[in-house]
This record gives C-alpha cells, sequence and structure tokens, in this order.
C-alpha cells in the first residue's frame, strides 16, 4: 500500500481535538457493548422457569412503565433520528419543526389508538405475535399466512438496510479514532474484499452485526427491551446536555457588529440571511508535482487564494469526498460545495484559517483552486452525419445549451470524462463546464457569435450540444426572491423547486409519523407486551415527555449548527458526532463526547433488535409451530428460536456487506407499507364485530397493492425508487384509504362472522 | 351458528374494556385531527412565503410561526396527553393468557 500524506483540514483538525476524546469514546462504547452483554445474560436467566415463547418473543406480557415506555420509544427512534434528522435540520432549516410536528401526538396515537384493545385481544386469543391475532380472531389459517408473508417481506429488506446504516454510524463514530484506524490497518486484504464498502466498513459491520446478534439471540425480549431502556436514556441524556451548550456557543460565534440581538434571536437573524451553499466540483493544484499519493479528506477548506481567474477572489469552498491527487500528477478534481453567504463566508475562512495553521504537513495552505466546474452531459444528435473521427471535444470548446427557460445559453468545455475513442451519433458523455455563469443582453450576444464563429471553423462541432448542465444552485432557496429559506416554510431544497416540505408534504408527514407508527407490527407486539392498563396509561405520558425533551430541541440544537460549522452541507450525516466533538471541546469536556456520541449508535442498535426478535417469532411460531408442528415441545421451540435468530441475524449481515442501492429509500418504503398493509385489518379487527378474514385480508392485500402500484409507476417514469405522488400526496395516505374503503366495502358484501368469535372478543366473558 | 351454551357464557352486553378502549380511541383519533389542523393552518399562513425574512418575527429566539404553529400546540398536546392519562382514560381488566396462568399459579403458591 502506498504511503498516503494526510493532507489536514478543518474536520480532522476536529479529528485532532477528537482524539483527546477518542479514547473516551472508545471507552464508552466498550463500556455500553459490555452492558448489553450483562443484560443479555440476565434475561436469559429469566427465560427459565417461564414459558418459553410467550417469554422469549413477548416478555411473559409483563412490562412495567420504565421498560414499556423506553422499549417503545427507542425502538421508534432509529438511527434516522440521531443522524438523518440532524443533517436535515442543518440543511432545511427551522422548516423541520414542521416536518416533525405530528410527534406532538404520536404518543398518544402509537400507544393509545390501539394499545389497549390489542393487549386484551391479544390474551383472548393467547396471540403472541400480530399475524397470531389476525389469525386466532378470525379463525383463518390464510390470514395468518398472508400478515406473516408481509412482515417477513418487508422486514427483511429493512434489517438488511438497518444493518447498514448501524454500520455506517460505527464507522462515523470510530473513525478519528487511532485505535480503530490502527485495527483495520491490519486486517487482512481478503477481509475487505468481501464488501465493496471497504475494510472499516466491513470491520463495523461484523462488530455491530455480532454483538446484536448475539444479545438478541441469547436474550430475547428482554433483552431487547432492557437495552432499548438503556439505549434510551443515553438518547435523552445526550440531548439535554447538548442543547445550553449549542445555544450559548452559537451566540457566541455571531459577530456582535452583525446583530444587536442574543441567544437564539441572534440566531435565527443570522439563519435569515443565509443562502444555500452551490454544489460544484472544483479542480485543485498542488504548487509541484506530488511526489507519493496525497489524500484530500472530505470536509476539507479550499479557496483560490488571490488567483481567481473566473469571479472573485473571495470565494471558499469544501470538499465533500476523499480525493487523492495521484504520484507525479499535480491536480485533481473534487466534488464540493461553495459557500455564498456572506456571513458564512466570515466563518468559513475562518476555519480555514484555523485547518492551515493547524496542517502540521504544510501541504493544505498551498493547495489552491484553479477553476470551478459544473456537471454536464454532451449528446451527439443520433442523426449526426458528420466524420465525428474529426470531433475534438477539447478544454474551452464552445457547446450551445437551452436553460429550463428556453433561452439558448453557450458554455465553454474544461473535459470530457466519457470514453471518447469510438464516438458514435446518439452518444450521451459526462463531461465538466468551466464555472457556468447565467448571462444576457449583449454578453450572451456576443458568446453566441464566437460559438458561431467556432462552428464556421469546425463545422463537424455542429449539432453537438449540452442536453443537461447542474449550475450546482440550490433549485429552492438560492433565488433573491427566495433569501431567508431557513427560516421559512417550505425551506431549501436542493432539486425540488417546490421547497423542501411543501403544504401536501407536511400533511402527508402528520399521517406518516403518527398513523403510520400506529400500523407498524412492531409496534403492535410491544402494545401486547404491557403488564395492565395502570402502566400504559403512565407509559404514555412518559414517551410524551420523552418526545418532546429529544425533538424539538434537537431542531434548536441543528439550527445553532449552521452557525457554529458552517459548510457541513458537504458530510451532513456527520453533523451529529462532529456536533457533539465540537461543543464538548468547546468547554474542555472531550470525554462529554462519548455520552453525546454513543446516542445515535444506541438509536439503531435498540431498531435493530426489535425487527431482528420479529422476523424469527414470524418464523418460529407462526410458520413452524402453528403450521407445520403444533405439538412441538417447549425444548425444539427453544432450540428452533435461538437457530432461526442466530440464521436470520447472520443472513442480514451478508446482505448488508453489499447492500442494494436505494437503501433510505427502502427504510422508508418498507415503514410506509407495513402501515398501509397492516392498519385497516388490525383496527377493523379489535373495533369493528362485524369485521370478517375475507374483509381484512382485502384490506391488507388492497393497501399494500395500492402503496405498491405507486413506486411501480413512479419507477416506470424513470424516478428510479421514487413513488409516483398524485396530489403530492404520500403512498402512505393512498394506502391507508385504499386499506380502509376496500376492507369495509368487502366486509359489508360477505357474510358476517359467527356469533361465537363476536362473542369471544366483544362480549364479557360470564364468571363460571 | 353457536350454541346456545357457548352463547350464555358470555353477557349480553359488551365487553366494558372494548367500549371503554373505542371510545378513547375516537378521543385519541379527534385529537390528532385537531392537532393537524392547529398545526398545518397556523404554519401554511403564518410560515410559508413570508414576505420579508430578514426581519422575520421572533418569539424567544424562534421564528413566531414555529413557536405559535409547533412549540404551542406541542406544550397543549402534552397538557391534554396528561389529562387524558390520568383523569379519562379508565382502567380496565385485559384478562389472563393461556401462557399466563402458570406464573399466577407460581403466584398464588408463593403468596
Amino acid at each position: 500500500m502506498a504511503n498516503l500524506t494526510f493532507i489536514s483540514s478543518m474536520k480532522e483538525h476536529c479529528m485532532l481535538a477528537a482524539a483527546e476524546s477518542g479514547n473516551s469514546v472508545l471507552f464508552t462504547f466498550l463500556i455500553y457493548i459490555l452492558g448489553v452483554f450483562v443484560i443479555a445474560w440476565l434475561s436469559n436467566k429469566l427465560l427459565q422457569n417461564r414459558n418459553f415463547l410467550s417469554e422469549y418473543f413477548l416478555g411473559s406480557r409483563g412490562l412495567g412503565v420504565w421498560a414499556f415506555a423506553l422499549t417503545l420509544a427507542a425502538t421508534s427512534s432509529s438511527g434516522g433520528s440521531f443522524m438523518g434528522f440532524p443533517a436535515k435540520i442543518y440543511t432545511h432549516g427551522w422548516v423541520l419543526a414542521l416536518w416533525i410536528g405530528s410527534y406532538m401526538v404520536v404518543p398518544i396515537c402509537v400507544m393509545g389508538l390501539l394499545g389497549k384493545r390489542i393487549n386484551q385481544v391479544a390474551r383472548i386469543s393467547g396471540a403472541i405475535t400480530v399475524p397470531d391475532i389476525l389469525r386466532d380472531r378470525f379463525n383463518s389459517v390464510w390470514f395468518g399466512l398472508v400478515s406473516v408473508a408481509l412482515i417477513i417481506f418487508f422486514m427483511t429488506f429493512n434489517l438488511v438496510a438497518q444493518f447498514k446504516a448501524g454500520s455506517e454510524i460505527l464507522r462515523t463514530l470510530l473513525g478519528p479514532i487511532d485505535a480503530f484506524n490502527s485495527a483495520v490497518a491490519s486486517l487482512p486484504e481478503w477481509f475487505g474484499n468481501f464488501s465493496g464498502l471497504g475494510a472499516d466498513y466491513m470491520l463495523c459491520l461484523v462488530v455491530f452485526g455480532i454483538a446484536v446478534i448475539v444479545y438478541t439471540t441469547y436474550g430475547g425480549f428482554h433483552a431487547v427491551v432492557w437495552t432499548d431502556v438503556m439505549q434510551g436514556i443515553v438518547m435523552v441524556v445526550g440531548v439535554i446536555i447538548m442543547l445550553p451548550l449549542a445555544i450559548s456557543q452559537a451566540t457566541d460565534a455571531i459577530d456582535s457588529s452583525d446583530s444587536s440581538k442574543t441567544g437564539m434571536a441572534a440566531v435565527t437573524e443570522e439563519m435569515a440571511k443565509m443562502v444555500p451553499p452551490r454544489h460544484v466540483s472544483v479542480l485543485v493544484a498542488l504548487p509541484h508535482e506530488a511526489t507519493e499519493d496525497t489524500q484530500i479528506p472530505p470536509g476539507t477548506w479550499v479557496s483560490f487564494q488571490g488567483t481567481a481567474p473566473h469571479g472573485a477572489n473571495n470565494r471558499v469552498f469544501r470538499t465533500k469526498q476523499r480525493h487523492i491527487i495521484a504520484s507525479g500528477s499535480q491536480v485533481a478534481v473534487v466534488e464540493a460545495i461553495e459557500i455564498i453567504s456572506d456571513s458564512d463566508k466570515r466563518r468559513s475562512f475562518i476555519a480555514m484559517k484555523s485547518q492551515n495553521e493547524n496542517d502540521t504537513v504544510g501541504v493544505v495552505p498551498s493547495l489552491e483552486v484553479r477553476f470551478v466546474l459544473n456537471q454536464a452531459t454532451v449528446k451527439i444528435p443520433a442523426d449526426y452525419n458528420g466524420d465525428l473521427n474529426a470531433v475534438k471535444l477539447q478544454v474551452r470548446t464552445l457547446l450551445p445549451w437551452t436553460d429550463e427557460n428556453g433561452t439558448k445559453r453557450i458554455a465553454r468545455l474544461y473535459a470530457v470524462t466519457s470514453p471518447v475513442d469510438d464516438l458514435k451519433a446518439g452518444d450521451a458523455l459526462d463531461a465538466y463546464v468551466i464555472d457556468f455563469v447565467k448571462t444576457a443582453g449583449t454578453t450572451l450576444e456576443t458568446e453566441q457569435s464566437v460559438y458561431k464563429a467556432q462552428v464556421d471553423e469546425f463545422p463537424q462541432l455542429a449539432g453537438i450540444e449540452i442536453t443537461s448542465l447542474d449550475d450546482g444552485y440550490y433549485a429552492y432557496g438560492a433565488a433573491d426572491e427566495e433569501v431567508g429559506s431557513y427560516v421559512m416554510a417550505p425551506g431549501p431544497h436542493r432539486d425540488s423547486t417546490s421547497g423542501f416540505l411543501p403544504l401536501s408534504l407536511a400533511i402527508s408527514f402528520f399521517f406518516m409519523w403518527a398513523i403510520s407508527g400506529t400500523g407498524q407490527p412492531s409496534n403492535m407486539v410491544r402494545l401486547m407486551a404491557f403488564k395492565d392498563t395502570v402502566t400504559l396509561r403512565r407509559s404514555i405520558f412518559t414517551v410524551a415527555l420523552y418526545y418532546t425533551m429529544i425533538y424539538f430541541p434537537l431542531v434548536i440544537i441543528f439550527c445553532c449548527a449552521r452557525i457554529l460549522l458552517p459548510g457541513m452541507e458537504a458530510e451532513a450525516d456527520r453533523i451529529m458526532p462532529q456536533m457533539a466533538v465540537t461543543l464538548t471541546t468547546n468547554v474542555g469536556m472531550g470525554w462529554l463526547a462519548g455520552l453525546l456520541i454513543a446516542a445515535p449508535f444506541a438509536a439503531v442498535m435498540s431498531t435493530v433488535d426489535s425487527f431482528l426478535l420479529m422476523i424469527s417469532s414470524a418464523l418460529v411460531r407462526d410458520i413452524y409451530q402453528r403450521n407445520m408442528n403444533p405439538d412441538a415441545t417447549e425444548k425444539q421451540i427453544k432450540k428452533l428460536s435461538y437457530i432461526f435468530t442466530l440464521v436470520v441475524g447472520l443472513g442480514a449481515l451478508v446482505g448488508a456487506m453489499n447492500p442494494p442501492e436505494f437503501l433510505q429509500d427502502i427504510i422508508v418504503y418498507t415503514g410506509s407499507g407495513l402501515a398501509a398493509a397492516f392498519l385497516a385489518p388490525v383496527v377493523f379487527a379489535l373495533y369493528w364485530p362485524r369485521s370478517n378474514h375475507q374483509g381484512c385480508i382485502a384490506a391488507m392485500t388492497g393497501g399494500f397493492g395500492a402503496h405498491l402500484s405507486l413506486y411501480i409507476i413512479g419507477f416506470i417514469n424513470g424516478e428510479g425508487f421514487t413513488p409516483y405522488r398524485p396530489l403530492e400526496l404520500d403512498p402512505i395516505i393512498i394506502g391507508l384509504f385504499a386499506s380502509f374503503i376496500i376492507g369495509f366495502i368487502v366486509t359489508l358484501k360477505t357474510a358476517p362472522p359467527s356469533d361465537k368469535v363476536v362473542q369471544k372478543y366483544f362480549y364479557k366473558k360470564l364468571e363460571g | 351458528m353457536a350454541s346456545d351454551l357457548e352463547r350464555d357464557s358470555y353477557s349480553s352486553e359488551p365487553d366494558p374494556t372494548f367500549v371503554n378502549s373505542r371510545r378513547e380511541a375516537i378521543v385519541i383519533f379527534c385529537t390528532w385531527f385537531v392537532a393537524l389542523i392547529w398545526a398545518v393552518t397556523y404554519c401554511k399562513i403564518n410560515g410559508y412565503d413570508i414576505e420579508d425574512p430578514a426581519n422575520i418575527p421572533t418569539t424567544l429566539g424562534m421564528p413566531s410561526w414555529v413557536v405559535w404553529g409547533i412549540a404551542t400546540p406541542w406544550l397543549v398536546a402534552d397538557l391534554f396527553t396528561t389529562w387524558f392519562c390520568f383523569c379519562f382514560m379508565k382502567d380496565d381488566e385485559l384478562g389472563i393468557a393461556g401462557d399466563e396462568e402458570h406464573l399466577e399459579h407460581a403466584a398464588e403458591v408463593d403468596g
């Protein structure tokens, strides 16, 4: 392996600061893992002398307030709450308060709408799983099997995605720690080759996967619940510590000449001036040819440093990904963001100065931007009849482009990155053009006349044009009339001209969190496990307070992050650990970062263990015991439960080594798909005596089908995993409506259930 | 059709746990709807298309539309949840599942 010169950057500088807390992060992590295994061991002890299935998969229906409240809260708060959500707040601003707003009623909806009744029905039927309830409530083997199939279908995809998320989070957390990097470097090459995402990802996946699989397999439901409790406490303590630190430090970071306001008012005022950054590529150059491979880490600040061939020289950029300037070369094209707001620029130059001063190698101060580039597609017409061998697509070749308003413009080519050895008519080539600026009036006329002269000289270029050009500006939030997008709705968005949260989406998210959350089988299982209604009442209250202490403060904290850490759009998913390190090192308490950084890891772990247990319970209880071997002994059930949990976990681990594309989209799809399929049948089963298995199976398949069809239409329309949204409404709303309506109609059109079934579930049983 | 014997083992009155659960579910669904209307309507009127964002009105340092459109209903929702949990929601009998019976028996023996 070639020796690499690591260029220090602001991020690396923070990493140096983090290195002081690195050992404490590692120490916290190890203590945490140890605690998880102790809990699993204690839970396994509980399995003795109890009905194995009920205890292993449902905790013997005996959860008290803290266990029930925190396991439900922690399971709902997946890795997204502590990685994705902060990144969204940082990227889109105050509008995230509206995006997450329905969490004000999520606890009462998720636990109160179904809780008491599903717990009672599960006890009447002796159900341990959600398919168990549906099968027994309607006396229908088929209903049980259909619901098991849907749970396994959705959960398997989701489990792979969550394994990947957990590993990515662990990689982010441990990345700055020397001991971790040394361990990665010492790994044999074959180990890293198992995954296309690198040896560090592979190591994190194995550590994360083995830990979750072992404690879940060994300890069962109680291990999952009590680790959730521990994880829930870690999350809320982390947020409570960060909130005052974030507000005070953000206020201090604002130049007093800019604002007479203090505290959050100053932060909000400063955010109102911000303009979203521009996404570009930059050609960076070393002063001399590199003598060895030289890495430019993500998050490195770069500027023109006085040489500005295009635009003013006070432009500042931050790199998005790791790049290497190869030995013998002097330049590299690097993806970056350009900071546009004046106040952001000032803080960014301060950060760059600090980065350069802390650079121990001495390379960074001499690294300079030569060109700003935009990505484009060059198209050779399908009916091109000239000599393609004579076409020279070289630097500064002028090419025409028609913008979104239909105006003919001219762009200057920097380089074509697709192979050009064997050009054919109809080819579309990836290319970079030199910093495209929209011109008008005489400037545009001059450009067009120069282009005409070029075509006169090189007629083979006629007809070759640019068909798409990304100028890098946000589709919403970058225009003059959209200034202030960080403090108002719909919030800035890189791709959508409607902004981040148009009204239709805001309504959709009220369904998404509160109603979709109610329809999650993983939540329903927990609702079957609480001890009594006193526990339920107190738990709803506890979770309401818990969510209030977590979600709204997170919005405030990561709005403050926009002031403290400019340019983090370059690597937004790192904002949570970066903020934790910054806040704690600024007050000389670096050791505290370990606790704060453990929160997102805890969140994803608590979600994964629950999903793992749900799939294995579906296999053991719903398929094996109820359909294949009803007379299975407890010993056989026990053995199979351990084996299935282990095998499902290992299968997900293997799947996550090379995870499929669109992973985040898969998580969204499975979450909303489960709700569309399960909510209506369960509501009918619990609250409507007239409901029957025909109506509920129709509701389940109808909701599943309607939801899936919107994704299929989106795919056919060429939008990949982005669903078709009629009236801009999310598929969850369409799926839920379809499910309830189809279920209602089919139920009324088919025979009512027997009196025996209705009496069993809806009438009070007489004593004796 | 159920036999007379089977039918006689149940009261003719609906199970109170079912009745109370249904009543509470209706109230909760209405609460969700009120929260949706309050938050989305207020934010639509005051949070979208602000004419002069540079001088955006603030309350407690946050944009006012966030405070009155999200934070305030959130606080009200918490107060409502407290009332709902401790004053409105009934304590009902959930029954004993078959898998719990041996635990009940063990508790009786221990006692």
